[in-house]
């Protein structure tokens, strides 16, 4: 391996394509108990009386009452319960009943009944008065850019839930013995999971020990909610006798009762003077579901995010996240990202579109550049490449001139271009690694003289048992081979953090190649050797005020310019996806090829966000719970994708790297978006756009006509 | 257990049918294994039956086995170009290698691709029971949202496809993407035209209503016209279609399966100069 | 008449004497511990489960026990301890296709189907070939181009 990017196999490769990597659904369950969780038919109300059939013998429930900790899910703020009695939306747990056969265990809980008392829910975000979050930025002057504007134009838009779709479903599995209560299954971040299992459990942190195992996708999802599965699991399995309790979910449950991505309402106001933006009034409505759980973050992302790439010298950004008795939202891929960029990036091209010039050349005139203030009057401290990256797609894609050859279409088909500029600002926003995280890797070199990775970072098909074995193998100058990376077991790791954020590779793979330099320096030949490596917070950084939203709310960002094309068949309001050209400057790859993949997945999954996942919910349940009705791309719906990788190195990331695996979700929608309104000529502001709506549109111009 | 579920042949397949109706006959099972209740069910195995294997061509019919996977007529030479090409709009390789014909017919769902097809060529099923069997039109086989008119003890043997000029066809199925999906709405339409008569016209409407729409009658009111006197009443044709076609909301909206409806009629009209 | 179901599962022959209405998906995993086919949805939707039957791909959790009587069955157990199976993994591998894998069984025995059926497909082949196979990492891209590899460097195997 000369180059640190040069790709090499995936360390994990073979047990995944021969089918012997064990997911947690994978374990021999012959000496197993199967739980399922009885979850609540109503949005809101009081939980009276739970009426459980006669249990034969082996079969037990459990309930709040069973908690010898605290009856709450430690995340962030710790509203979720672990079990309900005061019901906040369809599918929240209640008990679980448990017991050796899954099926008989399934025949008794639809024996079960609770008795409610029923309570008013609320499910309009809109009109929700209960506010778990309400955050403000302010920058220059808003009310004199206004007040000197020569137009002043607005925009509304709307986004909609996303499910993350993992392949694998959640699962836990679950066991005490000896004092013990060790649990492992599909999860991104063991330490959370550890911290809520000693809450609930009221065990000692050492009387918990937490295992990931091999884990089928994540992309958020696996990062808030294991915890309260963990938990639930884990009372349980205080009464099975020593016996394993497994919770694996079908389809179905996985998609009623697991996080989502927050559907948002953005209200834009932006003052124009001699064509140049001089102020923008935001306000970001994010639906945060019944408890908290990730929303505060999600929030901080979408606020800090909502001017976009751009350079905009006045703002006034109002982000809420209020309460509704709907299914949790929570972390997903982009985290707030994706919504806000979807509502900037538009509103830029509806404000081209009302001033009469190109909305890509509008929008290059406004981005950002090294040293200029960020929406929080932090500093992009790094060279911004996006001009270099717009150059590139614009130029493949032949944008220009498409652009002006797709206005004013007629016929069957209907082709339409369209540009995005995105960022994902890399790794925990404000503070939060320095106060919060506080990242502690470790290497430990064996006797033989290979050299084991402790970290809790997980892969959960990202690469990153790969990228991290990559970063020491080249520091050290060993083989792969020499190096060990297995799943995270905190009775074993350090806390190196969470697998969120974009920040793995960036923050604890630095912290991996310093402590690798270290062993390198202190390598005694023979020898077990322990290499301890804590975080530093990088001394550039103006700190973060997260009351007044002040400084740097990241050290570095990721940049991404899209180009999407698209034909729609005016006949079915059919979308397809013609091509996409996307430029991704992620720092250095630390392996082209898993990065690539990265890049090319976030891509679908933000066209399938555009056009075709579309989620709905009625009187707090949700409609599409199968894969039937919730549809995500297949390999013939979103071909040719041409990723270009441009290197801006960041001098605090291994070998230059920074955050990768977000940004990919937010340019896609807003890109395919532009590109539907140059097909049909008109102006778009929600998502998921579906064939419906292209019909509804094209039955409005025949009316106009 | 399993004893007498796996009949060799369709005389004995009736004949357990006729003792045990309770069973429920399981073709290629990718409609009735969905749900956790199937496994609770007794299936009668159809599927291995080589008398509803076969397709073969008689004087007046393509006769089709109805055990026949969509992957099997899709293969077979005898097959009609627009029936294999709604076969292959079939979810993915995985189901229509099993998935049969006859079991896309008998679920009665009105958005069956293949069914569609069979509803337009103006097809009929072979009815077998013990000791019994009748020829049904297609046609009057779906009687409701998901009823047909199927009797106890019979089986669907075969689907009788009459023999016609099915070269100019017009078909699109509009499904939520471009593979593995469920039909939102389709269209098949058939157009012989020779001699500048219309000799036969025939649309079906998928997905849209409870049951397949075939609407021959106002078919009809093209049949025997000139291309000329076509496009005369062809705002009437339209009218009348627009009127029949009466769609019901599921996961899409009426209003979109309407549109889609007419802007297909209106495109497979124009497209052959009407 | 048949009392036992009997078939073939990677070149073993197998008596059934259980429920003809099982699944066969579940028996797989479940009796016979062969965890590799794996469960994504139990709808026919996803393709995690999907196995070779008679040659051709099938999603077993919508296989009754008593419709495979007589047939021959391959599982990704059985499937990977072939030289076919070396060439595709290699091709998947060079390209880095395989992320969180739970999709990857399913995809390859597909995969083995689409090329066992066209040593030579083009892109649009292999995409509609694999489009019974949802995969929720990869955007499919590289699996598409791991395909068309094994398929240019797996000379004489398909």
């Amino acid at each position: 391996m000369n180059n640190i990017s040069s790709s090499i196999p995936k360390i994990d490769h073979l047990e995944k394509a021969n089918g012997s990597a064990i997911y947690v659904c994978d374990y021999d369950t012959d000496d197993m108990l199967h739980g399922r969780l009885l979850r609540s038919s109503i949005a809101k109300g009081i939980v009276r009386n739970v009426r459980i059939p006669e249990l034969p013998d082996g079969y037990f429930y459990v309930d709040s009452t069973d908690i010898p900790g605290k009856n709450q899910v430690h995340m962030i703020q710790d509203d979720t319960p672990v079990f309900t009695n005061d019901v906040q939306f369809i599918g929240e747990p209640i008990g679980m009943l448990v017991g050796p056969d899954l099926k008989k265990v399934g025949s008794l809980l639809s024996e079960t009944q609770v008795e409610y008392e029923n309570l008013a829910p609320v499910f309009d975000a809109r009109g929700s008065e209960d506010i778990f979050f309400d955050f403000n930025i302010e920058k220059g002057d808003v009310e004199a850019a206004f007040a000197h504007a020569d137009r002043i134009i607005e925009g509304s838009f709307e986004t909609g839930l996303q499910e993350h779709i993992y392949l694998e479903t959640n699962g836990m599995i679950g066991k005490f013995q000896d004092g013990k209560m060790i649990i492992h299954g599909s999860l991104q971040c063991p330490y959370y999971v550890h911290g809520a299992l000693v809450d609930a459990t009221a065990l000692t942190h050492e009387n918990v020990i937490v295992k990931q195992d091999v884990t089928g996708g994540g992309f958020g999802g696996k990062e808030d909610f294991p915890s309260a599965l963990a938990c639930q699991v884990a009372i349980a399995a205080f009464k099975a006798d020593g016996k394993s309790v497994r919770v694996v979910f079908e389809r179905e449950e996985d998609i009623i009762a697991t996080s989502k991505r927050h559907p948002s309402y953005c209200d834009y106001k932006l003052s124009v003077k001699d064509g140049k933006v001089t102020g923008m009034v935001s306000d970001i409505i994010v639906d945060a579901g019944a408890y908290t759980t990730m929303s505060m973050v999600v929030l901080q992302r979408a606020t800090i995010g909502s001017s976009g790439v751009y350079n905009i010298e006045n703002i006034k950004v109002r982000g809420r996240a209020p309460k509704t008795n709907t299914v949790p939202n929570g972390a997903f891929r982009g985290f707030g990202g994706p919504q806000v960029f979807f509502a900037i990036e538009m509103m830029m091209t509806h404000v081209a579109k009302e001033l009469g010039v190109d909305s890509a050349e509008f929008k290059l005139k406004h981005i950002v550049q090294q040293g200029d203030l960020t929406s929080t009057s932090g500093k992009y401290h790094f060279p911004v490449p996006l001009k270099q990256m717009a150059a590139k797609v614009l130029k493949e894609s032949d944008y220009f001139k498409k652009q002006k050859q797709y206005k004013n279409q007629t016929g069957r088909y209907r082709k339409g271009i369209g540009f995005s500029l995105v960022f994902h600002g890399a790794g925990f926003t404000g503070n939060g690694e320095r106060d919060i995280i506080k990242a502690v890797a470790h290497l430990k070199k064996l006797k033989d003289g290979r050299v084991e990775i402790l970290t809790a970072n997980t892969d959960m098909g990202q690469g990153l048992a790969t990228t991290f074995t990559k970063i020491v193998s080249k520091t050290l100058d060993l083989p792969p081979e020499k190096i060990i990376f297995s799943l995270p077991d905190t009775s074993r790791v350090p806390n190196s953090g969470p697998t969120v954020a974009s920040r793995s590779i960036m923050v604890v793979g630095e912290l991996l190649r310093r402590a690798a330099i270290r062993l390198k320096d202190e390598w005694i030949e023979g020898e077990e050797q322990l290499i301890e490596q804590r975080y530093e917070h990088p001394s550039f950084m103006i700190a973060f005020d997260a009351v007044n939203f002040k400084g740097d709310a990241y050290p570095t960002y990721s940049w991404q310019a899209t180009v999407v094309e698209t034909t729609i068949d005016t006949l079915t309001g059919g979308i397809s996806i013609d091509n996409v050209w996307g430029s991704f400057d992620v720092g250095t790859p630390i392996d082209e090829s898993i990065v690539i993949g990265q890049m090319e997945g976030g891509i679908i999954q933000s066209l399938g966000y555009a056009i075709m996942e579309k989620c709905t919910i009625y009187n707090g349940a949700i409609n599409n719970k199968k894969l039937c009705d919730y549809i995500i791309p297949t390999a013939p719906d979103f071909p040719n994708m041409n990723v270009y990788l441009y290197v801006d190195e960041y001098p605090e990331g291994p070998f230059g790297a920074k955050g990768a695996g977000e940004m990919s979700h937010v340019g896609g929608a807003p890109a395919v978006l532009d590109a539907i309104q140059n097909a049909l000529g008109t102006k778009l502001s929600k998502i998921p756009f579906m064939p419906e709506d292209v019909l509804d549109i094209l039955r409005e111009e025949k009316l106009d006509d | 257990m399993v004893k007498n579920l796996l009949p060799e042949t369709l005389e004995d397949a009736l004949t357990i049918y006729f003792g045990q109706p309770e069973l429920v006959p399981y073709s290629g099972g990718t409609d009735i294994m969905v749900g956790s209740s199937c496994e609770d069910k007794n299936f009668l195995f159809i599927n291995r039956i080589p008398e509803l294997k076969q397709i073969r061509l008689d004087n007046e019919f393509i006769r089709f086995g109805s055990a026949c996977t969509f992957t099997e007529v899709i293969e077979n030479d005898l097959t009609p170009t627009i029936l294999k090409e709604a076969c292959k709009k079939i979810a993915a390789p995985a189901i229509r290698n099993v998935g049969t014909i006859g079991g896309n017919i008998a679920n009665g769902s009105a958005k069956a691709d293949s069914a569609l097809i069979f509803m337009v060529t103006n097809s009929l099923l072979r009815l077998q029971a013990h000791g019994s069997e009748r020829i049904l039109p297609l046609r009057d086989f779906y009687i409701g949202r998901s009823k047909t008119a199927i009797k106890q003890g019979e089986l669907i043997s075969e689907i009788l496809m009459p023999k016609q000029n099915l070269d100019n066809y017009y078909y699109e199925k509009v499904g939520a993407r471009k593979a593995l999906s469920i039909s939102r709405v389709s269209f098949a339409a058939i157009l012989d035209v020779s001699d500048d008569i219309i000799r036969n016209c025939a649309t079906a409407f998928g997905a849209v209503s409870d049951v397949i729409l075939r609407p021959s009658e106002i078919d009809n009111m093209l049949i025997g016209k000139s291309i000329k006197e076509a496009k005369a009443i062809k705002s009437t044709y339209i009218a009348t279609l627009d009127k029949a076609i009466v769609p019901r909301s599921g996961r899409v909206s009426i209003e979109f399966r309407k549109d889609v409806c007419m802007n297909l009629i209106s495109d497979f009209l124009e497209s052959n100069g009407i | 008449m048949i009392d036992i179901i009997k078939f073939n599962l990677n070149d073993k022959e197998i008596s059934y004497t259980g429920s003809a209405s099982a699944r066969l998906l579940d028996f797989l995993r479940d009796e016979k511990k062969m965890t590799g086919t794996k469960c994504g949805c139990k709808e026919g939707e996803c393709g995690a489960c999907c196995v070779i039957i008679d040659g051709k791909t099938v999603n077993s959790c919508l296989v009754a026990m008593g419709s495979i009587h007589g047939a021959s069955i391959i599982t990704i157990e059985g499937y990977s301890k072939t030289e076919r199976f070396e060439t595709l993994s290699k091709a998947f591998e060079s390209v880095s296709a395989i992320q969180c894998g739970f999709c990857m069984p399913g995809m390859l025995l597909s995969s083995e189907c689409i090329l066992d059926g066209n040593p030579k497909p083009s892109e649009t082949i292999v995409r509609e070939g694999l489009s019974g196979n949802l995969c929720r990492c990869t955007g499919y891209n590289s699996i598409v181009k791991a395909v068309l590899k094994a398929s240019e460097k797996g000379g004489g195997l398909w």
